[in-house]
Parts: C-alpha cells; sequence; structure tokens
C-alpha cells in the first residue's frame, strides 16, 4: 500500500477522460444560467426571452447534484450571466462544492468589484467573445455601439485579479478576415485564444444563424494561413491538464478537445463524459445538440444522466458504424458534430454538406490529389484540379449548404 | 519530518477537486496544474479536514487498509509533504490560525 500524488499535463488528463468516458462519468458540464443577453449578435442560436429560469434554489441544487455525479469541471455561460442577480450565490456554491470554474461572458459588465468577487469565489478562467480588433466590426456583430471598448477595457480588470482570460472569435461573414487581428490583440495581451468556425441554427432548429455563416470558398484564406497552422495548441507543460481537455495555449488557432486518445471511435464526448443544462433545466449532451434527454425540475440528474434513452442511444454510436462517414476516405481531414448532423442533415448518424465541403478543403489543403467525401462520392469529380484557382472555382460552383 | 506533530492539516481551500471512482482529480487554480490522487491518498484526502496531524491521519489509514503501523505514519507523512509542497495543503496550528 503506497498512497501516491501525481500530477502531469497530457497523460493525466487522458487517463481522467479514460475513467470517465468508460464509466459514463459527467466530469464536464456546461451550465447556461440565462438566455438573456445585453448584446444581440446576428449569429447568436438563442432565444433570449426568459421563459421560466431556474430558480437559485434550483440552480443551487443542480450543484449539489453535479457534484455527487463526478463533476469536476463547470462552465456558466449564457446569455449573459451578469444578468443573473444571483451570479454570486451561485459561484460562492460552486466554490463550497469545489467545481473548478469557467464562464463565458461578453464582459461589458465587468467591473473591478465584480472581478474582484469572481476572483474570491475561485473561478478559474473567463472566456470573452471579441470578434474583431475594429470597433465598427465587432459592434455591427453585437448591435451594441461601444461594445468592442467595453469589452476590451474588461480584460486588463480581470487579469489584474488574477483571473486567467481567453478570447473566443467565432468567425463569420461579417469578420471572416477580422482572426489575424484579434491574434494579434490576443498576443499583445499575453492571452490565449480560439478561433470557431461553427455557426449554428438557432436552438429550435430554424436556420436564422447560418445567414451569416462564411461559405467554405471563402473560408479558404482562412484555411491557408500560415500563421493558423503554425500555432495550432502543443501539448505544453503542466497547463495543458486542467482545461476542459482544451489546452489554453497561447496562439491557439482551434482545437476541437477531442484530442484525447480516449475519444477513438466515438464522436465527441456529448453525453459520454459532457452534457449541456439549460436556463430552463433541459439536460442536453451538448449545447449543439439540442435533444432535450431530461428536465431537472421533473427527475434527478442522475437519472436522466444513466437511464434517458436519448443518452443511451447517443452512447451507442461508434464512428467506425456511421453508414456514410465510415467509409470516407478523408474521414481524418473532417470535424463531423453529431448536433449540427442532426440539425443540418436530419440524422444524428449521416453526413452533411457543410462537414464534408471543408473536409474536402483540408484534405487538399495537406495534399490530398482529388478529396471526396463518402457524401460526395457518387458524383463525378473528373472536373477537379489541384490549383488554388480551381479549386475555389469548383467549390463556388458547387456550393454547400451555404 | 519537519512539521510538528501538533499541527493539524488542512486543504488548501482555492483549490478544486473530485473524487470520481474512488480517486480524486485535484486543480491547483493558479498554474492549472492537475494533481491524482490514488485509493489511499484519497482516503486520506477525505479526512483531511483541519482537525487531525499526522498521526491521526496514519491511525485512520490503519484502521482501514492492511498496512503496518510504521508503514501507515510513513506513507502519511510523505504524502503530506508532498501536497503541501505543491501547495495543496496548509497547515493549521492546534491552537488556531494558518500558517503559510
Amino acid at each position: 500500500m503506497t498512497a501516491t500524488l501525481s500530477a502531469g499535463a497530457t497523460p493525466a488528463m487522458d487517463r481522467l477522460i479514460s475513467r470517465t468516458v468508460e464509466k459514463h462519468r459527467p466530469l464536464s458540464v456546461h451550465f447556461d444560467l440565462t438566455y438573456r443577453c445585453n448584446e444581440r449578435c446576428v449569429h447568436c442560436y438563442l432565444d433570449h426571452d426568459d421563459h421560466g429560469e431556474l430558480t437559485t434554489a434550483e440552480c443551487l441544487k443542480v450543484l449539489d447534484d453535479l457534484a455527487r455525479s463526478g463533476t469536476l469541471f463547470l462552465t456558466f455561460s449564457g446569455g449573459e450571466i451578469f444578468l443573473r442577480p444571483d451570479l454570486y450565490e451561485i459561484l460562492a456554491a460552486a466554490r463550497r462544492l469545489h467545481f473548478d470554474v469557467s464562464l463565458k461572458t461578453n464582459a461589458l459588465l465587468v467591473t473591478p468589484e465584480r472581478a474582484a468577487r469572481l476572483c474570491e469565489f475561485g473561478v478559474r478562467r473567463v472566456q470573452i467573445s471579441v470578434y474583431s480588433d475594429v470597433p465598427a466590426v465587432h459592434d455591427a456583430i453585437t448591435k451594441v455601439p461601444g461594445s468592442l471598448e467595453r469589452t476590451l477595457a474588461a480584460i486588463p480588470i480581470l487579469l489584474e485579479y488574477g483571473l486567467q482570460v481567453k478570447l473566443a472569435c467565432p468567425l463569420m461573414q461579417e469578420n471572416l478576415m477580422a482572426y489575424r487581428g484579434v491574434m494579434a490583440l490576443a498576443e499583445k495581451l499575453g492571452i490565449p485564444y480560439i478561433l470557431d468556425l461553427t455557426i449554428t441554427p438557432m436552438m429550435d432548429g430554424t436556420s436564422g444563424p447560418l445567414a451569416h455563416r462564411a461559405s467554405v470558398p471563402s473560408l479558404l484564406p482562412v484555411l491557408r494561413d500560415a500563421a493558423l497552422h503554425a500555432c495550432k495548441p502543443q501539448p505544453s507543460a503542466q497547463a495543458s491538464a486542467a482545461v476542459n481537455a482544451l489546452p489554453p495555449t497561447l496562439g491557439s488557432a482551434a482545437s476541437s478537445g477531442m484530442e484525447s486518445p480516449a475519444y477513438e471511435d466515438l464522436p465527441c464526448s456529448a453525453g459520454h463524459n459532457s452534457c449541456y443544462i439549460s436556463p430552463y433545466g433541459d439536460v442536453f449532451p451538448c449545447v449543439q445538440l439540442p435533444q432535450a434527454a431530461g428536465n431537472l425540475r421533473r427527475e434527478k440528474f442522475d437519472d436522466i444522466w444513466y437511464h434517458a434513452p436519448q443518452l443511451e442511444r447517443l452512447r451507442a454510436i461508434r464512428e467506425s458504424q456511421l453508414p456514410i462517414c465510415s467509409r470516407c476516405e478523408i474521414r481524418s481531414y473532417c470535424e463531423r458534430c453529431p448536433g449540427l448532423a442532426l440539425m443540418e442533415g436530419g440524422d444524428l448518424l449521416g453526413a452533411y454538406e457543410r462537414a464534408c465541403a471543408l473536409a474536402e478543403e483540408k484534405a487538399r489543403l495537406a495534399g490530398v490529389a482529388v478529396p471526396v467525401s463518402a457524401l460526395h462520392g457518387g458524383r463525378d469529380t473528373a472536373s477537379i484540379q489541384t490549383t488554388p484557382e480551381a479549386e475555389f472555382a469548383f467549390l463556388a460552383a458547387d456550393s454547400s449548404s451555404d | 519530518m519537519s512539521t510538528p506533530a501538533t499541527v493539524f492539516w488542512q486543504k488548501n481551500p482555492a483549490l478544486a477537486w473530485r473524487e470520481i471512482d474512488g480517486e480524486t482529480v485535484i486543480i491547483s487554480p493558479n498554474d492549472s496544474v492537475m494533481h491524482e490522487l490514488n485509493d489511499t491518498g484519497s482516503f486520506l484526502w477525505k479526512n483531511i479536514d483541519g482537525k487531525k496531524s499526522a498521526v491521526e491521519l496514519a491511525e485512520l489509514l490503519l484502521e482501514n487498509y492492511e498496512v503496518t503501523p510504521d508503514i501507515a505514519l510513513s506513507d502519511t507523512q510523505a504524502l503530506l509533504e508532498e501536497m503541501s509542497s505543491r501547495k495543496l495543503l496548509v497547515t493549521v496550528p492546534a491552537i488556531g490560525g494558518v500558517s503559510p
């Protein structure tokens, strides 16, 4: 018998992920406390009206249940979380229950006093949405004049109180080429950032936000950008172990969070060791997979997590058994999302145009001569050329769902 | 062991941690390092409450695991020192107050 203590980076996180995936422990939970927001971002997938948010007592009960179930990584988001008047009460409870807490916010309401409270309650990391370093671009997306200035003013305040800050930059038509400015901004501030090409339908399935999604052809300059390839997340130092499997690497361009070998042959972590809880108590496998497995006002978390048929079905899915994607020759270039497969293709197990078109471009950029996804396998590909101009023309002619 | 036997051991209140299937994972927030405790380490961790000395924790280990008294004490002391060096634990003088 020896009592041991070990610490480390990726191997430690891999072991934790393996254990929790194998036994279906809800290691990581994304909990939206409100859908209300003080911005009106053009690409947002949420209905900002309050349809009956969980009360403070109900939120605290959820936290108790999650702690008992083994959740360690807890992300509070929204909507704008600072619009919850009981935010600090909820954070205090999360601290008492020893969660590792991250927040997502637009930071418009951050003040030194509020940053001090976040510090007091042990919040480790704050992710802030920044769409551009150019006010006109950012503010046109948020529809709040002056929002970039206020958001950026919050960052040094949060840093001063010892909070880790990360910039998140969803890329869409309106700000597609702004990523270089956001990268430079993050590097100047000495903080990590993440670029995200995912624009999703509304949670009710309507497609409004997709009108803002950048087309695959328009993404080619981004996909080709050597600066992004040069600063892909590195398995660096000890810090990488603890951040929801997303290394907080300075200059990280993008990460699917699925680097762990524990996820091999699984579509993603959703329903295996992570889930999403809405402000109304609905439990989903993921915020991008809006199939409610149950509601915490009517059922205990464990009863939903371990017995909901929706989650059991999801857990049975293996990548190697997907009817179309399992035979795709460029699968390794694909970032297929089961939720988007459902929302955009109508089939949780299916292929969908956006993912296939992006995978083909990534494969082409990696040197695959004639990259054709399984979804497109039946098409005539004889005219495909590999010169950049021809790629662009082909894609423009063969437009995807964008 | 350099720490006097009269001190009590207490978890660093800034930590995030969770016991998952008998093994404890601890995140130290300032450096985001993840630490893992095995079964016996987790047993000790659960019993570290700011009210027990190393000797008392070793006695608990002795009562619950098949181990000799000497090994229980040496293992306990070694783990406490290691966790303390990583700032996962603080000591509390028996008469009150938290030492750095």
